[in-house]
């Protein structure tokens, strides 16, 4: 009975590999072709820790977080790597194997989790159906009613308001429910997709300040994806820049935030005074992010790059280590200079 | 829940005497009077028209015909005498004809719905392939095809080539010679058995949602209702001396229902598929994918049940062309409705039985409004509290 009640992550030992990417690509066809948009992705979640990916619209960043689900829609490929789970590869699950793992191992707060409800249905019944999927006993109905109370009163809300439908609901409100939701199987990993964009700033800031304090107290591991570099450095220990579907910084998010070493994150920290302090009039981010039907060749970001070089165009960078667990793909990347680090 | 029901009813009742006060006013504005049609016989004399203008009331202002008219209709009962079967009453052909086209609209259309419902759902999931577009070919050709055509074409191929099923009618004459019941008794005997099962099941419905709350024994309880109570029912008709002559009737409903499903069924399919191709875009589609649920429990929970919402709207407003309709179905089919008691009343220039054939159309029309808002309501939570 208590252990219906407990919630918790069932993940590993902290600081152990739990969700290994490696060299991740996927594309989607199109009629103008094929749009490249996860190019070869590597990162480690370790059990009980927060990371963050961040980058512009349209950088890939939900991409990477639907191929982990291989939740993808019917015009993508999966094109090589691996995603590892615990050890065991997920890519070579078929798709019953894999619909039973969803959510039940990995669950997701999809951007835009407002309209994550299905309007017909009352919240309760709605996390109920995942307790009913993937609740390793079964359930009584009043034990599933008191987990979802207990999820409820975790995420502050209201266990009564569980039997409300998502249009009784204000938008904090669904998305803490959306929240309880994804703890509702004690899953070991969280995608949080833009958790907070549709919101309003206090909400926002109030439902990230509570989703770190239950991860860090129930050793939940998350990935946060977020176009917005403030939400990432308050809730991430780790970030990964994406550029173009390419991962192309990978650090602690102190170390990013203090020195960033590619010209990409640099131009993307200095350009938000509100935490690195005011705003440095130094490089600002000029132009688009390019098209992925057709990459720019060499390093995806040379036609934006102040830094560029002549190798920029037709070499491409892999991500190399500079420092204690900090890696970065790019040609010049000693003559990025310091920002100064956070300023929380 | 409550409140919105009895807002929709008192908006159909102020509807409906809007609608008896036009129509009142259409037949007014014909050309001359009633009385006029007896202008031209000879053989009526002066003063027996004056004394037929009395009687009838033309002498009145028009207000207070008007008055006459709509108290007649709703507080008298009574909807005049009809002149090309002198002296029926209008009451009398139209209530003996108004079981008869509920029964095959009714039937007709909860049976396309449901089918088209289907075919559209499952069309939908299966984008693209052999099936869809087969189906698609299908409903557009329903969906457009000349509909009178269809029916004697229909008529022609059951009645006529495989000779299945009679052509048109209501009941085979020559067996119910000396039969020991009337036609329209056993009739409204079937037709109550149907509302008695209905009912009785959605109280037993509604009394297992109270006392259970877990889904599956509920879903499991409902149906046990279901199948127990079609049983009983099933078994009075089986061993009721009246099973021959109940064969009979539906017998002769066969090809009407079967055509009216057709035509109608298309229509719910093409919206069906699009409704659902639509939800199937809508992001707690993505949820439920995420969470884990197994593809038909997607289709059918989650995008089929928000799919339903349009089409359910879209039913309503089918309901005017389904009622226009059953004018020429009842009329080819011989069948003996409202629909085709309209038709010969034009043609009789039988004006009371016409006027009170319209006016139940149009009480027809309103209360099927009523019900399709109803069901809405109960589908959709968002419009359930707004009231
Ligand atoms: N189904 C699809 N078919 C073709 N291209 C797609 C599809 N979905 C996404 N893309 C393209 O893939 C690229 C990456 O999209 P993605 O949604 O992963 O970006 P994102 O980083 O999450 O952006 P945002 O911050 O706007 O959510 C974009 O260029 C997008 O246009
Ligand atoms: S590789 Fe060259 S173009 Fe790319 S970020 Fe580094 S300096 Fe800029
Ligand atoms: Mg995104």
């Amino acid at each position: 009975m208590a252990q219906t009640l407990h919630i918790e992550s069932r993940g590993g030992r902290v600081g152990t590999p739990l969700l290994e990417v490696q060299n991740l690509v996927m594309h989607y066809g199109t009629k103008e072709g094929e749009v490249s948009a996860v190019d070869n992705v590597s990162f480690t979640l370790n059990n009980g820790e927060a990371i963050g990916l961040v980058g512009e619209s349209g950088c890939g960043k939900t991409s990477v977080a639907l191929t982990l689900l291989r939740l993808l829609p019917d015009n993508s490929v999966i094109k090589g790597g691996d995603i590892k789970l615990d050890g065991e590869s997920l890519i070579d699950l078929d798709e019953e194997q894999m619909r039973r793992r969803r959510w039940r191992d990995i669950s997701m707060v999809f951007q835009g989790a407002m309209n994550s409800w299905n309007p017909v249905y009352r919240i309760g019944d709605q996390i109920r159906e995942a307790l009913r999927l993937h609740w390793p006993e079964t359930l009584t109905y009043q034990e599933e009613t008191d987990r979802i109370g207990a999820l409820f009163e975790l995420v502050g809300l209201n266990p009564v308001t569980m039997e409300r439908y998502p249009h009784e609901f204000s938008g904090g409100m669904r998305q803490r429910a959306v929240i309880a939701m994804a703890l509702s199987c004690n899953p070991k990993v969280i995608i949080a997709d833009e958790p907070t964009t549709a919101l309003d700033v206090i909400v926002q800031d109030q439902i990230l300040r509570e989703l770190k304090k239950i991860q860090q107290e129930l050793g939940m591991s998350i990935i946060y994806i977020s176009h917005d570099i403030a939400v990432i450095a308050e809730v991430t220990e780790r970030m990964g820049v994406m550029y173009a579907g390419k991962l192309v910084e990978l650090g602690s998010t102190l170390e990013v935030f203090h020195r960033p070493r590619h010209p990409y994150s640099y131009l993307l920290l200095s350009s938000t005074p509100s935490i690195t302090g005011p705003r440095r009039k130094l490089a600002p981010l000029e132009g688009e992010p390019p098209n992925l039907l057709n990459p720019p060749t060499g390093c995806r970001f040379h036609p934006r790059c102040p830094f560029a070089i002549d190798k920029c165009s037709s070499e491409e960078p892999g991500l190399v280590e500079v420092g204690e667990g900090h890696s970065v793909a790019c040609w010049n990347w000693q003559e990025v200079p310091e920002i100064g680090g956070l300023q929380k | 829940m409550l409140k919105y029901i009895a807002k929709r009813f008192g908006q159909i009742f102020i509807l409906f005497y809007v609608f008896l006060a036009l129509l009142f006013l259409l037949l007014d504005l014909q050309p001359g009077d009633i009385s006029q049609q007896f202008v031209g016989n000879p053989n009526i004399p002066p003063e027996a028209k004056e004394i037929m203008v009395r009687q009838l009331g033309l002498d009145q202002p028009k207000i207070v015909q008007l008055g006459n008219h709509l108290w007649n209709y709703s507080f008298g009962m009574d909807m005049g005498v009809s002149w090309s079967s002198y002296p029926r009453e209008v009451s009398d052909i139209l209530f003996s004809a108004l079981p008869r086209t509920v029964f095959l609209f009714l039937t007709a259309t909860v049976m396309s719905f449901w089918l088209g419902f289907y075919t559209g759902k499952l069309v939908a999931w299966r984008r693209g392939t052999f099936i869809e577009k087969s189906a698609m070919v299908t409903s557009i050709f329903f969906w457009t095809v000349f509909y009178p055509w269809f029916a004697i074409l229909m008529l022609w191929f059951f009645a006529s080539q495989l000779g299945w099923f009679p052509i048109g009618k209501f009941i085979s004459v020559e067996k119910w010679i000396g039969a020991p019941y009337a036609a329209d008794d056993v009739f409204m005997l079937m037709l109550g058995t149907i509302a008695l099962v209905t009912l009785v099941y959605g109280v037993a419905r509604y009394v297992i949602d109270r006392s259970s709350d877990d889904p599956q024994t509920r879903r499991n309880f409902h149906r046990l209702a279901l199948w127990s109570l079609a049983g009983i029912a099933g078994a009075f008709w089986a061993f009721s001396a009246r099973r021959t002559y109940a064969g009979d009737i539906l017998w002769h409903t066969f090809v009407p229902v079967l055509t009216l499903t057709l035509v109608n069924f298309a229509g719910t399919t093409l919206l069906t598929r699009s409704s659902m191709l639509e939800t199937l875009r809508e992001d707690y589609i993505l949820t439920a994918r995420a969470k884990g649920v197994p593809e038909r429990t997607i289709r059918d929970r989650h995008a089929a049940r928000n799919a339903m919402l349009p089409v359910t709207t879209s039913l309503v407003l089918q309901l005017a062309v389904v009622i226009a309709g059953g004018v020429i179905t009842e009329q080819i089919f011989s069948w003996p409705g409202l629909g085709r008691a309209l038709l010969g009343a034009i043609t009789a220039e039988d004006i009371p039985v016409a006027m009170g054939a319209l006016a139940l159309i149009g009480i027809l029309s309103l209360l099927a409004h009523l019900v399709a808002d109803i069901t809405y309501a109960f589908l959709d939570p968002r419009i359930r509290v707004q009231g």
